[in-house]
């Protein structure tokens, strides 16, 4: 009997329409297009504002209700390269970001992994303190995490936005939910087979893995991409400044000059948006779907 | 066997309190930053656009002058979180050795080992601290010990759109405008039909709804506080009089634009929306250059035209005395009217010391900003400040609060005064 | 403790030979603890250790920058007879109760939307995603435009419908549903990309068998694709709640607690305390409550959750 994580996966259709079921499929424009275009049209229109303000002079940025601009101002994408170490904050938070989800990758899995199959003594409590730190809100934790950070002398330097974040709860948690859901028959047949727990894991397990591990990806990636407060806290030379640190030196409490931090507000989402184009494809069916035949 | 969990945390917790110990009790990051005799000192700010490349430009300047101390800039994350990183700092033994800091923030960063009491060193003749003005001075000051040099001075007046004025045929507000006056060009200035409004407030809630009805309690002639400090005042025919023409304008006559809090007024009043705003010198390089706008003093509800202002201030925290020193000296630099003056021809922010009002650059700021001519003239009609208390933002938000319950319509005016003065009461007898 | 209903069936062996058992147990035993040492290690000292932290902090008076001075239970004394604190626990149930559901609800219908090879479900899906990526001061700018009462669009478009204008955050009574609405707006995508990777985990044959039964497509989605989500549903409840009830950048960057206390929840009355009043020890006793509070409903949704999964098996 072959093993099924031996078979490449193969992309298997999603559910047939009720009425196809009993014909050939024919080729026409879903019905689904009625309801997904003005759902999307909703969620864009922050996107389309932060667009038109983008490409606006300040002075038209200043008036309301807001109004298209007379001339597109590509300049302010430029400005924003010129005026500021945008590329700086860039290169920071993307080092940040790509330790913290690597390593995010493979914490969570084992971790959440052990937390769903594996029965060992302990675990059930050490389960609870880990989602117990999602309990305290950061406002209290902040001054004992930042001490915490300087004892290990990680003040103002990238360490101090990297080591705090290698594992996250949300993540070993989302992780176990995940393998929870997986069918178990697959793992009883590679331990038939006399795989260990770790070969079980590594061969079997993580192929399946793949919409699981995109969506840690992606929401790991974004959560390190918009932090604010730890990195205003825990850092302080501008030439470690992070994006949304950096940011903030466009808006003034009472000056804000809207086109720039639109103009680099949407250079900043690109990164997240292209991770999750990325990451999006992994969301077709896997092996597991199709059962063990 | 299988490591404990509670022995692991246990033994960090321990790891932990040992260094917390340790970092309490060192006082910073001491010891000169020096190195073949030269002095490094950090400089942290919230400025943005305009200010920033001025205050870049100063630090430059300094740098290239003075081989021995030089100036390192940091920004602050905003003057917003200004003080969240700065108390983040101080718990740490983190900070800059001067920072921007907020007027009402000098209350809780006064008195502690870290911030540097600047009584003595202000009070040096060559310093010349009566040159600022007495509310800067009240500003900076807590429990008559200095912890701040101003750095910043303000003042609410008058700002209006002189075409819709002149559309609704109505003559300019004068220095001599009472509040019937005030009320009722806002009402003749108010079109529901065409969504224009008379005058625009800011109605969250916070310090901003407050401190303008608190000019407006100043005008009417009463006061915040007992003389001792330690008990409400504002619940009297004074607060009740600034009060009901609140609800007067807003509730009654609708002539009043509730600003939520985002800054909106001032891109209503570019749109030709608002006629009218009570706001400080910030807002006039974000006034469009097609709207016609005029500046004027407050108006007086018996004849005093009262204002207020929002000082902030450089505060000097303590990383030994070589540092200490070298900030103390740029410091005195950068707040010296010559310098200072050249910073507001920059920005057009308003002069902090009154003799920068007899240099020569004046005359030429006035001519770049000729909106500031009221501005820097009302500086002489704040003639009180807010407490400088630890209480103070307790006694603002209760204020705040209840003011946006009038502005509504959901409070009357004598029951917010009631609610308000209860709570603040309450406040004030719990702390300092 | 928190017991996987799997676990027994993919760790038993099939005949009863002890010396297996025991094998199986031991190797079972170091393997977990392997696989959670490095988080353990990592969550406990970054994670738990400034959480108790904090939680010797509440027994103090304390400013947060000066060493405290210790009072004891007495900041928990004061939160009982606190009038603002209720007020904000009030706000914090109440939004809570209509954010969860309505998003988990949300998350799941869109997700099944979006579940299927359309031509351009590419841009749909990234249009759903795209306000999760928006920061919250840009959403928070947005919807109070959206939002004014005067010149926004909303009510325009209301008024042309003949409905009166509405004061939304301006107005007491739906200043919260109206975070409610931004909230959910902005964490719908949250949820769907949850929900759209744990539904590539279902079956497909299941749902060909359902067909050929006969089962309507509307039938098969709610009685075998939604059950055997329930992973996914439990993780999305949790970590919604969990949110929900420490509700605070977006009351920051709008409403600011306000009109007159209408959105003040708890971990903005919290900010205040800390960060506006300076009563350090207090806003950690406050946070400590609502920690109970979050602890409590967490453990009442784990155990909820598996004995629905018992059920149904």
């Amino acid at each position: 009997m072959a093993h099924p994580a031996l078979v490449p996966p193969v992309l298997v259709d999603p559910l047939p329409e009720y009425e196809d079921s009993v014909g050939p499929r024919r080729r026409r424009p879903s019905a689904w297009h009625l309801l997904l275009l003005p759902l999307s049209l909703v969620m864009l229109t922050p996107l389309a504002w932060m667009v038109v303000t983008a490409v606006s002079t300040v002075q038209e940025s200043r008036q309301f209700p807001p109004r298209l601009p007379s001339s597109i101002q590509w300049s302010n994408f430029v400005a924003v390269w010129t005026t500021a170490p945008f590329g700086r904050w860039l290169i920071n938070t993307a080092v940040v970001s790509a330790i913290v989800v690597a390593s995010n990758l493979v914490f969570c899995s084992l971790a959440g992994y052990a937390f769903a199959r594996l029965r060992f003594r302990g675990s059930g409590l050490a389960f609870m303190l880990l989602l117990a730190t999602l309990m305290v809100p950061f406002q209290v934790v902040l001054i004992p995490t930042l001490l915490i950070v300087k004892s290990f002398g990680l003040i103002d330097h990238l360490g101090a936005l990297i080591v705090p974040n290698l594992v996250t709860a949300f993540g070993v948690f989302m992780m176990r939910q995940f393998f929870l859901a997986l069918p178990p028959e697959l793992e009883e047949a590679g331990r038939m087979d006399g795989a260990s727990r770790a070969g079980v894991f590594l061969k079997i397990v993580t192929p399946l893995m793949g919409p699981a591990l995109a969506t840690l990806a992606i929401l790991t990636f974004l959560s390190i991409w918009n932090d604010f407060l730890w990195p205003l806290v825990a850092i302080q030379s501008p030439e470690n400044m992070t994006m949304q640190l950096g940011l903030s030196t466009f808006q003034g409490s009472h000056l804000t000059d809207w086109p720039l931090l639109m103009a680099a507000t949407l250079m900043s989402q690109l990164p997240v948006i292209l991770l999750f184009l990325a990451g999006q494809r992994m969301f077709v069916r896997s092996i597991a779907s199709s059962g063990i035949k | 066997m299988a490591p404990n969990p509670r022995r692991t945390i246990a033994l960090a917790a321990g790891v932990v309190l040992a260094l917390s110990v340790g970092a309490c009790s060192s006082g910073g990051s001491s010891g000169p930053a020096q190195s073949g005799g030269v002095v490094q000192i950090t400089f942290a700010h919230g400025y943005t656009d305009v200010e920033a490349r001025a205050i870049t430009a100063q630090v430059a300047t300094w740098n290239a002058t003075h081989p021995k101390i030089q100036v390192k800039l940091l920004f602050n994350g905003g003057n917003d979180g200004a003080l969240q990183k700065t108390m983040a700092g101080l718990a740490t033994g983190t900070y800059p050795d001067i920072a921007y800091e907020y007027g009402s923030s000098m209350a809780a960063l006064a008195g502690h080992q870290q911030v540097v009491d600047l009584t003595n060193k202000v009070n040096n003749p060559s310093f010349n601290w009566n040159d600022f003005y007495p509310f800067e001075r009240a500003a900076a000051s807590v429990n008559n010990r200095v912890y701040g040099v101003p750095a910043l001075v303000d003042n609410l007046a008058l700002v209006y759109n002189k075409k819709l004025f002149d559309a609704a045929h109505l003559a300019y507000p004068t220095a001599t405008w009472s509040w019937a006056d005030f009320r009722s060009a806002a009402k003749a200035l108010t079109n529901q039909s065409a969504k224009q409004y008379g005058w625009a407030y800011v109605a969250d809630g916070s310090e901003d709804t407050t401190w303008r009805w608190l000019a407006m309690l100043w005008q009417a002639g009463g006061d915040l506080l007992s003389p001792d400090g330690k008990k409400s005042a504002f619940n009297s025919p004074a607060g009740l009089q600034a009060t009901q023409l609140l609800h007067d304008m807003a509730v009654t006559d609708k002539s009043v634009y509730l600003d939520q809090g985002n800054g909106n007024y001032l891109n209503l009043f570019n749109s030709g929306k608002i006629a009218m705003m009570w706001t400080g010198p910030w807002d006039l390089s974000s006034i469009n250059s097609n709207v016609n706008y005029g500046t004027q003093i407050l108006p007086a509800a018996n004849g005093i035209h009262s204002s207020i202002a929002g000082p902030d201030n450089w505060v000097l925290f303590n990383n030994g005395s070589a540092r200490e020193q070298a900030a103390w000296t740029f410091l005195t630099w950068l707040t010296s009217a010559q310098t200072h003056s050249a910073f507001t021809l920059a920005t057009g922010d308003l002069p902090t010391r009154a003799s920068e009002t007899r240099l020569g650059v004046y005359t030429t700021y006035l001519v770049k900003y000729p909106g500031d001519a009221v501005f820097v003239l009302n500086l002489g009609n704040v003639v009180k400040a807010r407490p400088n208390t630890k209480t103070y933002p307790q006694v603002s938000q209760a204020i705040g609060s209840q003011m946006q319950g009038v502005l509504i319509g959901q409070t009357s005016p004598q029951a917010a005064l009631s609610t308000a003065a209860q709570q603040a009461d309450a406040a004030l007898a719990s702390g300092p | 403790m928190v017991r996987t209903a799997e676990a027994p069936a993919a760790s038993a062996p099939v005949e009863g030979r002890p010396s297996v058992l025991r094998r199986v147990w031991w190797s079972d035993h170091l393997a977990g603890w392997a696989f959670i040492s490095p988080t353990v290690v990592l969550i406990g000292l970054f994670g738990l250790v400034p959480v108790v932290w904090a939680f010797v902090l509440s027994f103090q008076q304390n400013d947060l920058i000066s060493p405290g001075k210790w009072v004891g239970l007495a900041n928990y004394k004061k939160l009982l007879h606190d009038p603002l604190f209720a007020n904000s626990v009030r706000n914090t149930i109440v939004y809570t109760a209509v954010f969860v559901p309505v998003s988990v609800i949300g998350a799941l219908l869109v997700a099944a939307a979006l579940n299927r090879r359309v031509r351009g479900i590419t841009f749909y899906r990234l249009a759903v995603f795209i306000p999760v990526v928006t920061s919250t001061v840009a959403t928070a700018t947005m919807f109070s435009w959206l939002l004014d009462p005067d010149f926004g669009l909303v009510n325009a478009a209301l008024s042309k419908v003949g409905i009166a204008s509405q004061g939304f955050f301006r107005d007491p009574h739906e200043a919260l549903m109206s975070i409610v609405l931004m909230t959910v707006w902005g964490w719908l995508g949250f949820g769907v990309i949850i929900y759209l990777a744990a539904l590539q985990s279902v079956p497909a044959d299941l749902l060909e068998a359902a067909a050929i039964d006969g089962c309507s497509r509307w039938r098969a989605f709610w009685r075998v694709e939604v059950p055997l989500l329930a992973p996914a549903t439990l993780f999305l409840v949790i970590w919604l709640t969990i949110n929900a009830l420490q509700l605070f950048d977006e009351i920051f960057v709008t409403t600011k607690g306000g009109p007159v206390g209408a959105t003040t929840v708890v971990v903005y009355y919290l900010y205040q305390q800390a960060f506006q009043y300076f009563n350090g020890g207090y806003a950690s006793a406050i946070a400590y409550v609502l920690f109970l509070a979050i602890l409590v409903v967490t453990v009442v949704q784990l155990t909820a959750g598996r004995r629905l999964s018992h059920a149904e098996r």
